[in-house]
């Protein structure tokens, strides 16, 4: 057996049905070998895109996403997806080719140390200079990649390694990756400390969908009654639309959520690292708060924040040993007060489409139930506040990198992972043109995958904080010589429709969620919308600027 | 102050530079190092002396620890640290 057939026959042990990639020299031998292995190849037409679908497939799946590149640029170009995994610690497996032994290290055609550039963007990562540690490797790197905190290993495989006999193969091992269990001294302060708090708040991250612990914080929250607050990876933890969530937090959080935070005196973080998107400035962030933070990562831990009780391990399992009923009432009664006197509006004047009302119709008319992947910028913000979130592997969001060109590759993955299920990228015209190459990836495969562009004609975000922080001077924001989108789509065989009116919002949302195969919304917005509220940098959260609908 | 942290690490391709490196990137610096193999063990052992701009040293050795080829590492208490190799 080859080394390519072996490695190929490890993930197909792992179950693993589909791998994103594209192909070049030194990769070749594995390519050679995808040829009725039984594994099915998607053809992305950039390996960035390879890597962001592979995530989106992981995180929807709960399991490894694989991509796949050559080795010098083709591994380069997987880089931005790898540390985006790495961020938002999701489980992948990159497999890239490298040139081979004899050649390491001369300068070679393609050759890169992508081992040396990864290094400090992976969970884990490999060389591979034995053929027979293939099975092993690869077995590890799943593995490493799923368990405790998830996140991107790295296989940089040789072509001669790839190309060459194995004879034997090395015992596959299975590395010590039993999840912790939080210190039963420490469950009984928290419980206490829980028990004793008049005003508490959950702060959910994006560590309880990652660590499947969506029952059990939801039981937590139902048994104990405390208002919850979330992170923009936290979405979904509980639903959207449930009566406890105050809205995200941090800075385009709510000002229920933020205002509830700053008056709280137990902070529970479950899953959340303190990113400086959800604090604000550190020092002001909950001031009168004691902290309990859980997390699966020891090394979270008083990391930005020091904990009053740290409970380091398994979610599920410290969530059920400290819930208990509360009395609460009042400080429940005070946040739902703050949550409905803060409530988004919708009645923007004029008849043109208002951004976050189109989300908030598409979401609610599909009762939460597609997938929704986001690029980065307004839009990003918009769907974040006002998109119905069930759970939170409907929502794939650059949450820590904040990787223009995510969506619509993630939107891919998301499609193969759960065929089913509606798949829709919400991307913005600057957004888009990043990886606007996959459209090709729709139609090559027919993917029923639907692309909602919201086009303000600029870098939104970018330019909204000229507007606020720069006195005006916009520098190199303006896309107004967009090309026409309708047509580029339809120009990679997608169907496509432009619309700019507030009138064509039904028409537009019955499109997204009934079209059958791929469909292109391109929708003309404001320029100059911006996103309400938010937190000037430099303050606390207690500072929130808002516009004319809040 | 410096600390001086002492990490087991398994001989595997890139351990040494991952951990230097996390250090650095985790905004501390490295004033010096001294490195021993153990052969019965197939293992090496550092020890890194390390100033902080004012992050907490525990936590650091906390993200050194979850690194895959480390066995263990551990802060040497201060009264320890003269017995070390510096190099």
């Amino acid at each position: 057996m080859k080394g390519a057939e072996a490695l190929l026959e490890a993930l197909r042990d792992r179950g693993v049905e589909v791998v994103f990639g594209y192909p070049g020299g030194a990769i070749m031998p594995l390519y050679d070998a995808l040829l009725g292995s039984g594994i099915r190849h998607i053809l992305v037409r950039h390996e960035q895109a390879a890597a962001f679908a592979a995530d989106g497939y992981a995180r929807v799946s709960g399991r490894p996403g694989v991509c796949i590149a050559t080795s010098g640029p083709g591994a380069t170009n997987l880089v931005t997806g790898i540390a985006n995994a790495f961020l938002d610690s999701v489980p992948l497996v990159a497999i890239t080719g490298q040139v081979a032994t004899p050649l390491r290290g001369t300068d070679a055609f393609q050759e890169v140390d992508i081992f040396g550039i990864t290094l400090p963007i992976v969970k884990h990562s490999y060389v591979v200079r034995h053929i027979e540690e293939l099975p092993r490797i690869v077995h590890e790197a799943w593995d490493i990649a799923a368990s405790g905190r998830p996140g991107p290993v790295l296989i940089d495989l040789p072509k001669n390694m790839a190309a060459g006999e194995a004879h034997g193969a090395a015992r596959v091992l299975r590395p010590r990756l039993a999840p912790e269990r939080a210190d039963e001294a420490d469950l009984a302060r928290a419980a206490a400390m829980i028990a004793a708090a008049e005003r508490p708040v959950l702060y959910a991250g994006g560590g309880i969908g990652i660590g499947r612990a969506i029952h059990a914080f939801r039981n937590f929250v139902a048994e104990t009654g405390i208002p919850v607050v979330s992170t923009l990876k936290g979405l979904g933890a509980v639903p959207t639309d449930e009566p406890l969530f105050l809205g995200m937090l941090g800075m385009h959080g709510t000002r229920a959520a933020n205002n509830a935070v700053q008056q709280s005196d137990l902070l529970i973080a479950v899953g959340a690292r303190f990113d400086d998107r959800a604090t604000g400035k550190l020092e002001g962030f909950a001031p009168d708060a004691r902290v309990i933070h859980l997390d699966v990562d020891r090394a979270e831990i008083d990391k930005l924040r020091r904990a009053d009780v740290a409970l380091a391990g398994d979610l599920s399992q410290s969530l059920a040993a400290i819930g208990q009923g509360l009395r609460i009432a009042a400080w429940r009664r005070h946040c739902l007060r703050m949550k409905a006197q803060h409530a988004w509006r919708y009645d923007a004047p004029g008849d043109g489409i208002y951004a976050p009302e189109l989300l908030r119709r598409l979401t609610t008319a599909c009762d939460g139930e597609a997938t929704i992947a986001c690029d980065v910028g307004q839009h990003q913000m918009w769907v974040a506040q006002h998109c119905l979130i069930r759970r939170p592997e409907r929502h794939l969001s650059s949450g820590g990198l904040g990787a223009m060109g995510y969506g619509l590759p993630a939107a891919i993955g998301a499609h193969f992972a759960d065929p089913q299920r509606t798949s829709i990228a919400v991307s913005g015209d600057g957004s888009i043109m990043i990886n606007i190459q996959e459209l090709a990836t729709l139609k090559r495969y027919g993917l029923p995958v639907k692309i909602l562009l919201l086009d303000n004609q600029s870098l939104g975000m970018v330019r909204q904080w000229q507007e606020l922080f720069f006195e005006r001077r916009f520098s190199e924001v303006d896309l107004s010589d967009n090309p026409d989108f309708a047509s580029v789509a339809r120009s990679f065989g997608i169907d496509a429709m432009t619309v700019d009116r507030a009138s064509q919002m039904d028409e537009t949302v019955d499109a997204l969620l009934n079209h059958a195969g791929p469909l292109f919304v391109h929708c003309r917005i404001d320029p100059a919308a911006n996103v309400w509220p938010l937190v000037p940098p430099g303050h606390t959260n207690a500072t929130m600027l808002e516009g004319s609908l809040q | 102050m410096n600390r001086t942290i002492e990490v087991s690490l398994t001989r595997a391709e890139g351990a040494i530079v991952r951990i230097l490196g996390l250090i650095e990137r985790r905004g501390f610096i490295v004033e010096s190092i001294a490195t021993r193999s153990d052969p019965h063990a197939d293992s090496l052992v550092m020890h890194v002396d390390v100033a902080s701009r004012g992050r907490p040293y525990d936590v650091l050795v906390r993200q050194i620890v979850r690194l895959l080829d480390v066995r263990h590492a551990l802060l040497v208490e201060p009264q320890a640290a003269g017995q070390r190799l510096v190099c």
